[in-house]
C-alpha cells in the first residue's frame, strides 16, 4: 500500500458516529416516504413521496462510502437511480409506484438496520 | 487559501472541514445553503474567498444558480468553483460548467483525489495573486501605466462569464479530462479562429479587444443554439468547442453561418469604426477511442487546425491578389 493510499480524514470516527446517529432518522424518513408512495392514489402524490425519499437517499449515497460504509452507499445510489429513472420515464404520469423500487428500498432499510442496531 | 464549502448535508461539511484542516495552510468556512453563502459574500462584512466548493443539488437554491450568482460578484468572477457531485448528478455537470464551475469532484470523496484537486487549485490561486498585486500597484501610476497593466496578451485565454455555454479554459481541460468512456463515443471537439486576429489585437485597446472576443463568442454561441456544447476561449482568437451529443458538425456550413451572423452584427469599435471580423474553422475531431493525454491533445489539435485554416485563408487571399504580379 502506498503512502497516498493510507491517507485518511482525521476525526473520521467521530464523523462516522454522527453519520450512524443520523442514519436512524434518515432511514425512517425514507421508509415513510416509500410506504406513502406505495399507498399513493395519484401520480403527483406518488412522485412527491418518491422525490422526498430520493433526496434523503442522495445524502446517504454521497457520504456513506467516505465514512466507511461503501456497500450502503452503493445501495442508496441504486435506489436513488431507480427513482430518477422512474420519474424521468414515461410511467411517471401514471398513478403507479413500481414494486421494484419499494423492494430495493426495503433491502436498503434492512441494511441500515444492521448498522444502527 | 480561504475556501467556502456549501452543502446541505452536515456530514459533508464536517468531512471537508476535517480534511482541509489536516493539510496545508487553508481555512475552510461552511454554509448549508445558497442564501447563507451569499450572505457571507455580500453586505458590509462581505468576505472574500479564494475558492468555492459547492454541492449541485440543494434545496432553495441549487449549486448552478449559486455559481451564477458568485460569478456575478466582481471579487469572485475568477475564483475557482469546484462542484461536489454525486454519481447520480453527472447529468447536471454540463449545466454546472456552463454556469461557471471550474471543476468537479465526485461524492463519496476519494481522499487522495480530493487532496490532489485542492493542491492544483492552490497553485492556480497562487499564480493568479501576483497578477492582481501588479494591477493594484499600477493604480497609483499614470494613465499610460494603467493601460499597460490592462494589456491582454494575444495568446492568453480570456475568461468570458456572460456568454451562454462558455467556460474557462482550465475548466474545459478539467471537463474533457473527466469524460466517461461512454461520453467519449459521442464527443467531438472543434474550433473557430478569428482571421487576422493580430491585426485586431494591435489596433484595439485591451477593453475593446475583450469586447470583440466576447461579441464573437456570443455570435458563435447563438449559432450553436439548440446543440449541446461547451466552448472556451483559448487565446490567439481561437474558441475551442466540445459537443457530447453525437452531433457531427458540418464545419463548412458552420463557418458560413457564423460569418453570416458576424456580417449582420455590425461590431463597432470605441472610435466608431466598424470592424469586420470573420472566422475560419478547423477539423472536427472525434474523441472515440482516445484516452488519457490523447483527449487533451485533441483540444490542441482542434485549436491548431482552426488557426491554420485562418492563416491559410489569408494566404490564399494574398496569393490571389498577387497572381500575375511577379515574373
Amino acid at each position: 500500500m502506498t503512502a497516498a493510499a493510507k491517507l485518511e480524514i482525521p476525526g473520521l470516527d467521530r464523523i462516522r458516529d454522527r453519520f450512524v446517529d443520523m442514519l436512524g432518522d434518515r432511514k425512517t424518513t425514507i421508509a415513510q416516504h416509500a410506504l406513502a408512495a406505495w399507498d399513493g392514489k395519484t401520480a403527483d402524490d406518488i412522485n412527491a413521496n418518491l422525490t422526498a425519499a430520493r433526496a434523503t437517499l442522495h445524502l446517504i449515497a454521497g457520504t456513506a462510502g467516505t465514512v466507511g460504509f461503501p456497500e450502503l452507499g452503493h445501495s442508496a445510489l441504486h435506489c436513488e437511480q431507480e427513482i430518477i429513472d422512474h420519474l424521468d420515464g414515461p410511467d411517471a404520469v401514471l398513478a403507479v409506484c413500481p414494486g421494484e423500487i419499494i423492494w430495493r428500498i426495503d433491502d436498503f432499510v434492512a441494511s441500515c438496520n444492521k448498522i444502527t442496531a | 487559501m480561504k475556501i467556502l464549502a456549501v452543502d446541505d448535508d452536515p456530514i459533508i461539511l464536517e468531512l471537508l472541514t476535517q480534511f482541509v484542516a489536516s493539510f496545508g495552510q487553508h481555512t475552510l468556512l461552511t454554509a448549508s445553503s445558497g442564501p447563507e453563502a451569499l450572505d457571507l459574500l455580500s453586505g458590509d462584512n462581505a468576505q472574500t474567498f479564494d475558492c468555492f466548493m459547492l454541492d449541485i443539488q440543494m434545496p432553495v437554491m441549487d449549486g448552478m444558480e449559486l455559481t451564477r450568482q458568485i460569478r456575478a460578484l466582481p471579487a469572485h468572477a475568477e475564483a475557482p468553483i469546484v462542484m461536489l457531485t454525486a454519481m447520480s448528478e453527472k447529468r447536471y455537470i454540463d449545466g454546472a460548467f456552463g454556469a461557471g464551475a471550474s471543476d468537479y469532484v465526485t461524492k463519496p470523496f476519494d481522499v487522495v483525489e480530493l487532496k490532489t484537486r485542492i493542491e492544483v487549485i492552490d497553485r492556480l490561486v497562487r499564480n493568479r495573486k501576483p497578477k492582481n498585486t501588479k494591477i493594484f500597484a499600477a493604480n497609483t501610476l499614470n494613465e499610460q501605466l494603467r493601460a499597460d497593466a490592462d494589456f491582454i496578451e494575444l495568446h492568453a485565454p480570456i475568461s468570458l462569464h456572460d456568454v451562454e455555454n462558455v467556460i474557462e479554459c482550465n475548466a474545459m481541460e478539467n471537463y474533457v479530462a473527466q469524460l466517461s468512456r461512454s461520453s467519449l463515443f459521442g464527443s467531438t471537439v472543434f474550433a473557430f479562429s478569428i482571421r487576422k486576429i493580430d491585426g485586431f489585437h494591435n489596433a484595439l485597446s485591451a477593453a475593446e479587444f475583450k469586447f470583440l472576443i466576447e461579441d464573437i463568442a456570443e455570435i458563435i454561441s447563438d449559432t450553436l443554439t439548440g446543440r449541446q456544447f461547451l466552448m472556451s476561449y483559448a487565446g490567439n482568437g481561437t474558441y475551442v468547442c466540445i459537443t457530447e451529443s453525437g452531433w457531427r458538425p458540418d464545419m463548412e456550413r458552420l463557418t458560413d453561418q457564423v460569418n453570416l451572423y458576424l456580417n449582420r452584427a455590425h461590431i463597432i469599435s470605441n472610435t466608431g469604426q466598424e470592424l469586420h471580423p470573420r472566422i475560419s474553422t478547423g477539423a472536427a475531431i472525434r474523441l472515440v477511442w482516445k484516452s488519457g493525454d490523447q483527449i487533451l491533445n485533441a483540444l490542441g489539435q482542434a485549436q491548431s487546425s482552426a488557426e491554420a485554416a485562418a492563416e491559410e485563408h489569408e494566404r490564399l487571399k494574398t496569393d490571389f491578389f498577387q497572381f500575375g504580379r511577379t515574373a
